[in-house]
């Protein structure tokens, strides 16, 4: 699987999301996201091993604690790509802005046209 | 992966909305979705022109379409059906690339008029959060979800600090 892949598929989860989230605050420990989430441990080792894979969070080294902290590159990377087709439509519609008004100034000529007959 | 293997991730992950209002009335902006020789005018990022189009406007009817880039290639060209029409008020279609096992994604567009000002809604459910990128080069991205602006807020507030 691709990178992004793994990064969509990694965000499609609300609680991982939510894990994201309080990791913008700074790093935590397992038992730090434990608390505010009403999740098991493993439940919470379970997103976060998703997380890892996806490139989104790395674990530190000391093996009681190994905190986690958040890689915010992948995101900007998928940021980035729903940007370019938020940008695709926003520039149509900059586009039709201006040709619908065009339309319309059209019709305005022919109305006018049938007016004066 | 199969074709609707996102079929099942919640609907609301895989939504994005646009809107815009116009100055116009909603029959000028129907009548602009609703024929080639009017979609061409607009339709696409700025060099690059849509090239090929066809559509056979009526439910059930299919459309397609493609672009030319500033390299002079026509790029890979795209389309789908219409799935519903109310005129001057609604068009419901899919649309996706027209290359093997590419997902489509279901767009409405609703027209809303009001005192002569028109908003515009340009709704897309798209078929997976993962549904991939094809067309990256032409801008247009097949993508994925609203669930995601919290996550760019993040990585701007990220930036920021």
């Amino acid at each position: 699987m691709e990178q992004l892949d793994l990064v969509f598929s990694a965000l499609a989860d609300p609680t991982r999301r939510a894990i994201l989230a309080r990791l913008a605050d700074g790093e935590a420990t397992v038992t730090d996201l434990v608390a505010p989430f009403d999740l098991s441990q493993p439940t919470i080792s379970k997103h976060l091993k998703v997380l890892e894979r996806a490139g989104l969070v790395s674990r530190g080294r000391e093996a009681q604690f190994r905190p986690v902290r958040l890689n915010a590159a992948p995101m900007e990377s998928a940021a980035a790509w729903l940007g370019d087709y938020r940008r695709f439509w926003e520039e149509s519609l900059d586009r039709l802005d201006v040709y619908v008004k065009d339309l319309k100034r059209k019709e305005g000529r022919h109305a006018s046209k049938r007016r004066r007959r | 992966m199969p074709v609707n293997a996102g079929a099942a991730e919640p609907a609301a992950d895989r939504e994005l909305t646009i809107t815009r209002t116009f100055d116009a009335p909603a029959r000028l902006l129907f009548l602009a979705w609703s024929k080639p020789e009017h979609l061409k005018k607009w339709f696409g990022p700025v060099g690059y022109p849509v090239t090929m189009c066809e559509m056979d406007f009526r439910k059930g009817g299919r459309w397609r379409a493609a672009m030319t880039g500033p390299s002079g290639q026509q790029q890979t060209p795209f389309g789908g059906e219409y799935l519903e029409i109310v005129p001057d008020r609604k068009i419901v279609f899919s649309n996706g690339f027209e290359l093997p096992g590419a997902e489509k994604m279901i767009m409405t567009v609703t027209f809303d008029e009001k005192d002569g000002k028109t908003l515009l809604t340009l709704h897309t459910l798209f078929a997976s959060i993962a549904q991939k990128a094809t067309h990256v080069g032409a801008g247009m991205a097949e993508g994925i979800a609203s669930g995601l602006d919290q996550l760019i807020d993040v990585v701007a507030a990220l930036k920021s600090s």
